[in-house]
This record gives C-alpha cells, sequence and structure tokens, in this order.
C-alpha cells in the first residue's frame, strides 16, 4: 500500500516537474536566423560568437537559432518565395535587389517605431543612412554591410609579366594579359555560373567607366552597354578554360591558388586570402581600381560599390517577441560587435565603428582608394533594378564569350529578359 | 456487373480520401496555374493580361530552345537510353555468371542523390581539373586539353544528356523483372526446334516484354519531359541558354517573380506533355500495355 502510495507520489512529482520545465522553457523566445554568414564565409566565426554571447546573455529570455544557408543564390531564391508566401523568417538579411518587393508585401517588420523610441540607432548611423533608406515611412531594413569592388591582383605574378603598376586603361591592362599569358599563368578569373558575380562586378566597372557612374538612369539604349560588352569579350580571351559556367568557387580557386592573375571580389574576401590561399599570396597582394576605357565618361580611380546586405524581420504578432528581435539587431549593430566583425572578414559596415589601428593593409587600401575615388557607381545587379535582366546577365555573358552573339547582341538579350 | 446501391455507397467512401487528396493537391493547383497564367502575379499583386503571357514566351527564343531541348532529351530517352535497357535486360536475362553484379552496378546511380551525381559529373567534365580530358589526354586526344564540355555549345548538350544514360539501370531493372515471368516452356521449345541464344532474344522475351517496354519509353518521356536538376546544377541552361529546359525556365520565371508568366510556361508544359502521351500511345498501340 505505502509502495503503491509512493508510486504515486513519485509519479505525479515527476509529471508536475516536467510541466514547470516545458512552462519555463516554452516562456524562452526562439529568433530563428537563416544565415548566409555561414560555412566558408568570412563572417562565420565572429556570426557565431555574437549569436553564443547574445543567447548567454539572455539566457532562459531569448534564444536565436542560426539556420545554416550555405548557397547565397539558393538563400535568395528560398528568401524570395518566402517574401511571396508571406512566410518571413524572424531576422534575415536581405540584397538590395529584394528591398522593393519585401517592402511592397507588407510583411516585414516596420523597424522606424523602434528607431524612434531610443537613441541607439540614430546614433550608431550615419546621419540619412536610415532616412535614406524608408520607403513610404517605413523602415523595413536596417542597411548593414558594404562593399566596394576593386582589383585585387598578384603583384608577383604581374612582376614576372614586367609589370610594376597596375595597369589604368584597358588597352594597357589587355596588353598586360598578354604578358602575363606568354609567362604561363592565366590573366583574370571570370565565371558566368550562378549570377556570374565576378565577371557581373567587372562588367560593372566597364559599365560605369564608359557610360559614368549615372549610366542606369540612361537605360539599356545607352552605347555604354555594348561598350563594356566589348571589354568583356576581351576580358573572356584571358581567362581560364573554365570560366564559362564557372561558379565563384571556381573562379576564386584560380586566384587563391596563383593560377590567375587579376580578381575582382569585395572586401569581405581579404580573410581567405590568407585562409584559404597558398601560403603568402596575402602578402603579394596589391588592390586597384579598375582601368578606364579610353574616351569614355568614367572618370580615373572610379570605384563601384554599394550596400550588400540589410538586416531585416519579419512581422511579429507578439510584441515580446519584436522586442526580442529588435534587441537582436541592436546587438549586431552596436559599433564594437560591428568593429568585431570587420576586423575578422575584412568586410564594410555602414554602422559607425572605431576600427581597429592594425585592420588588414588590403581593408585600409581599399578603405583610401574609395575614399579619394570621384564616384562609387552600383554594381550591375543593384543599378539595373531588374529581377529578369539580372537573372539573364550569365547568359548573354556566356552567348557573348562563345561568340554566339555581338556585344550589342548581348545587350539585346538584356532588353529582351524585362 | 452491377453494383448494389450499399456497394455503391460504400465504394464512394473508400475512394472518397483519394479522390479529394488529388482534387486538392493535383486539380486545385493546375486550376491556379491555369487562371494564374492570365496575369501578372509577381507575387505581391496580380492584374489580369489575357494572353500577353503565352505570346511573350511563344516569341521568346530562349523558351522554344527549352520546348526543344525537353523534345530532344525525350527523343534520346525513348530512342537510346530505353533501347539500350532493353538490351541490358535481355543479356542479364540470360543469368550468365555475375549477371546479379551487373544488374546491381547498373542501378546504383538510381540509389544516389542525383544531385551528388550531378556535381559528380560536373566536377569531371570540368576543363581544367576534369577526369574525362585527362583520359582523353592519356589515350592521345591532346586537343581536348583544356576542353570545356558544358560550356561548349557544341557539346553541352550532349554532355547533359550522355551522362543520363547512366539511368538505363532504372529501366533496366523493370524489364528484367518481366522477363523472370515468361514461362520456361517457350524456352523449352524453341531448344528443340535447335534456337539459338540470339533468336530466343530476339522472336521470344523481346516480344514477350514489349509491353513493358512500351510502359518504360513513357516513363522516359515523361522523366525527361520534366528534367530539371542535372540542367540546373551543372549548366544552370547555359551557356546562351543553349541548354535550357522547360522546368529550369520556369525555375527561372518564379525566381524573378514573375509567376503569373512562369505558370503559363506550366500550363504549356502540361499540354506539350498531354500531347506526347496521347501520340506514344497511339504509336505504342495503348492496348499493348493496358
Amino acid at each position: 500500500m505505502i509502495k503503491s502510495i509512493l508510486k504515486f507520489f513519485s509519479v505525479t512529482f515527476i509529471s508536475i516537474s516536467f510541466t514547470i520545465i516545458s512552462t519555463v522553457a516554452s516562456a524562452e523566445i526562439t529568433i530563428n536566423w537563416p544565415s548566409i554568414w555561414v560555412g566558408k564565409d568570412s563572417k562565420t566565426t565572429v556570426i557565431r560568437e555574437l549569436v553564443d554571447e547574445f543567447n548567454a546573455a539572455n539566457a532562459g529570455a531569448i534564444k536565436v537559432v542560426i539556420e545554416e544557408q550555405t548557397d547565397y543564390d539558393i538563400y535568395a531564391q528560398k528568401l524570395t518565395a518566402q517574401i511571396s508566401t508571406g512566410d518571413l523568417p524572424d531576422v534575415f538579411t536581405v540584397g538590395a535587389d529584394l528591398l522593393d518587393i519585401l517592402h511592397r508585401s507588407g510583411k516585414a517588420m516596420d523597424l522606424a517605431p523602434h528607431v524612434g523610441s531610443d537613441s541607439h540607432w540614430n546614433n550608431v548611423y550615419p546621419e540619412n543612412a536610415l532616412q535614406s533608406n524608408m520607403m513610404e515611412g517605413q523602415l523595413t531594413a536596417l542597411p548593414y554591410e558594404l562593399f566596394v569592388t576593386p582589383v585585387t591582383y598578384n603583384k608577383k605574378l604581374l612582376k614576372a609579366a614586367g609589370y610594376d603598376e597596375f595597369p589604368t586603361t584597358y588597352d594597357e591592362f589587355f596588353k598586360m594579359c598578354e604578358a602575363v599569358t606568354a609567362t604561363g599563368k592565366v590573366c583574370t578569373s571570370q565565371m558566368t555560373g550562378k549570377n556570374a558575380w565576378t565577371s557581373m562586378l567587372w562588367f560593372s566597372q566597364a559599365v560605369a567607366s564608359a557610360g559614368g557612374p549615372n549610366v542606369y538612369e540612361r537605360g539599356l539604349d545607352d552605347p555604354a552597354w555594348a561598350q563594356a560588352f566589348e571589354v568583356m569579350e576581351k576580358m573572356y580571351m584571358y581567362t581560364t578554360s573554365d570560366a564559362i559556367g564557372a561558379d565563384a568557387g571556381v573562379s576564386g580557386g584560380h586566384f587563391l591558388n596563383e593560377r590567375t592573375a587579376v580578381f575582382m571580389n569585395g572586401p569581405w574576401f581579404i580573410a581567405r586570402y590568407t585562409s584559404d590561399g597558398i601560403p603568402g599570396l596575402h602578402a603579394n597582394i596589391g588592390v586597384a581600381p579598375a582601368p578606364m576605357l579610353t574616351g569614355g565618361k568614367g572618370a580615373p580611380g572610379g570605384y563601384v560599390g554599394g550596400r550588400q546586405s540589410s538586416l531585416a524581420a519579419g512581422k511579429q504578432s507578439d510584441p515580446a517577441k519584436e522586442e526580442a528581435v529588435v534587441k537582436f539587431l541592436k546587438w549586431l549593430t552596436t559599433p564594437e560587435n560591428v568593429a568585431r566583425l570587420s576586423y575578422s572578414s575584412g568586410a564594410m559596415f555602414i554602422v559607425k565603428a572605431d576600427l581597429p589601428a592594425d585592420m588588414d593593409r588590403l581593408f585600409i587600401e581599399m578603405n583610401e582608394q574609395k575614399g579619394n575615388a570621384p564616384y562609387v557607381a552600383p554594381t550591375f545587379l543593384n543599378g539595373i533594378a531588374s529581377l529578369p535582366i539580372a537573372k539573364e546577365f550569365p547568359q548573354a555573358l556566356s552567348a557573348l564569350a562563345i561568340g554566339d552573339v555581338t556585344p550589342e547582341g548581348a545587350v539585346e538579350m538584356l532588353k529582351d529578359a524585362e | 456487373m452491377k453494383l448494389r446501391k450499399d456497394e455503391v455507397v460504400w465504394l464512394l467512401i473508400f475512394i472518397a480520401p483519394a479522390i479529394c487528396l488529388f482534387f486538392l493537391f493535383f486539380i486545385l493547383p493546375i486550376l491556379f496555374l491555369f487562371v494564374t497564367s492570365f496575369t501578372n502575379w509577381d507575387g505581391i499583386g496580380a492584374e489580369f493580361v489575357g494572353l500577353e503571357n503565352y505570346s511573350k514566351l511563344l516569341n521568346k527564343k530562349s523558351f522554344i530552345r527549352a520546348i526543344t531541348n525537353n523534345l530532344y532529351w525525350c527523343v534520346t530517352a525513348a530512342l537510346i537510353t530505353v533501347p539500350l535497357a532493353l538490351i541490358v535486360a535481355l543479356l542479364l536475362a540470360h543469368r550468365s555468371r555475375g549477371w546479379k553484379v551487373f544488374r546491381t552496378v547498373l542501378f546504383i546511380p538510381q540509389v544516389v542523390s542525383s544531385a551528388a551525381i550531378a556535381m559528380l559529373w560536373a566536377a569531371m567534365f570540368n576543363a581544367e581539373y576534369g577526369l574525362v580530358n585527362f583520359l582523353l589526354e592519356i589515350i592521345g586526344f591532346s586537343d581536348f586539353e583544356k576542353y570545356n564540355w558544358l560550356g561548349n555549345v557544341r557539346t553541352a548538350n550532349a554532355a547533359l544528356i550522355g551522362f543520363s544514360l547512366c539511368y538505363v539501370g532504372y529501366f533496366m531493372v523493370i524489364m528484367l523483372a518481366k522477363t523472370a515471368g515468361i514461362s520456361d516452356d517457350y524456352y523449352d521449345a524453341a531448344n528443340i526446334d535447335g534456337a539459338t541464344q540470339f533468336q530466343k532474344d530476339v522472336y521470344i522475351t523481346a516480344p514477350l516484354i514489349k509491353s513493358t517496354f512500351f510502359l518504360c519509353i513513357i516513363l522516359a518521356v515523361i522523366f525527361n519531359l520534366r528534367q530539371f536538376e542535372y540542367v540546373y546544377l551543372m549548366t544552370a541552361g547555359g551557356p546562351a541558354n543553349k541548354t535550357q529546359v522547360l522546368v529550369v525556365y520556369i525555375w527561372n520565371e518564379l525566381s524573378v517573380q514573375r509567376l503569373g508568366r512562369g505558370n503559363a510556361a506550366g500550363v504549356i508544359m502540361i499540354c506539350i506533355g498531354a500531347a506526347l502521351l496521347l501520340i506514344l500511345r497511339k504509336l505504342l498501340k495503348s492496348e499493348t500495355y493496358n
């Protein structure tokens, strides 16, 4: 009898304990963050640290869970679908090309009231940075990562080809490519796979060089587009044999392994020159503005860059969760944390942060050149502001590279995509 | 046989769940697809645009290319993959020594992730470090040094479709299973008549598995009409849209938020599929596999 009573009370006690534990556990707010800053991304380590520190500081109350998104393109497609269905993640990063549709969906959290509620974001963002991001009085995304895309070149390989300085015009540049080819190396890393990122950056430079930084306002009828494709046509004469169809891993891999002499990517790639490059690569890398087209409307030293990714959040029905999300976004945008991210990865951010004096040499050079640049023109993907045209670009570029179309024909392909 | 009233009621009760699910997950989406194909739906808003999506699609070279490439895939499957599977099935039906090993090896691609296989083949075809060029160089074809198989208009489609022959094992297994059901009496009679193995294959086995062969052709055509992962992962429809296929085209339209036009492409794909099936049923005389 006593045993039965004891059993009964034991079971009851355990059940009540479980109920209490589960109730307490369910009080914890979980924030899901499908993050692209994972895997090989240069921001992975610090992002993980920041999330862990945030979770530790808010133990039992808020927990941020990173859902790893290892493919940028797939992530963008997934996010596009989520915007359409209204099933947005709690926190996410969004590219400039999706900002308009994100706003129109009405599914993103409006951060404007939170900007006004305390001074945090007004203090950490430069003047007008938030205002310029507002649409119809709403702030659906916080501008976060910035980028510029100068040329990075291997000084050792260029020296072997007889060049101490990076050329300033495309005429000189292609002469240099001849010289590099003669040494048995390949001049440039290019790619037409996925969004043709590296080649797209070169194309952006060439378009701005031919038509000036405002070329996008004049539309695709401007002759600058065909001129830029002419540059790309030549560029593909001095690239690796696998460039057509190659993805960013392949094109970047050639430069990291010193198979190619010239490469173009954003500052986030700086850390990878050390972590993934062959020994000594980082020391051999130089940074320069892209060459200019003779007679073009661009100006020497002109840079291409812009907003890389913004922070956004899905609309919340629970005020407590909304507060938790805002708290986490504030954590990601503190000057100290942004400085840590920037220091470890080389990435640039719009948030005002005191960067350490011993920032990477390449980062400093990029920053200086950006400061001296007569303009920072948008990339083709951002400037053209059309998803269908951006999607067609790799096909037009590959058609040009294989001789299927002329530069004018490549422009027609872009026009036809709209 | 005429069913009683209570039998009809029970019949309806039992098939109702299947019909409901079929309607919910098949008929309804097709209706939705059809209706939205006449709009400029972008995921946020939609306006009726009539036949604009269809006319734009049919005037696009890349879309026509996608259709012809899909037909190319289907014809290759019907004329090469399935007949090859038949030959292999006939050979393995002899149950010669080691036939089970061959059967397993040929079936392996079917149980491996197609994405993994596509990535593997993309690496094998790579111009700089791919195994294909390496082997060609070893046997003396130096012209193929750094040849970009998937990046060249002349070879991209052939390379894609060529590697799809790996999937011969699927159809082979289906036909091989059918041969197991053939009565030994036929072969005994043929032996008495002094028939050779080749004659037995051609005059006994092949005709008796004809219905399965036709079924395999239909399956192969359907599979290849909805070809996606190999093209998407290996070439993404490039270079210059030369390897574009319908599903990748639809995917591209959807990924740029042109959902209305993507759905119009989907409707056209359904029509092409239905037309192909009707033609095949006519050509293959449906009673032989029904």
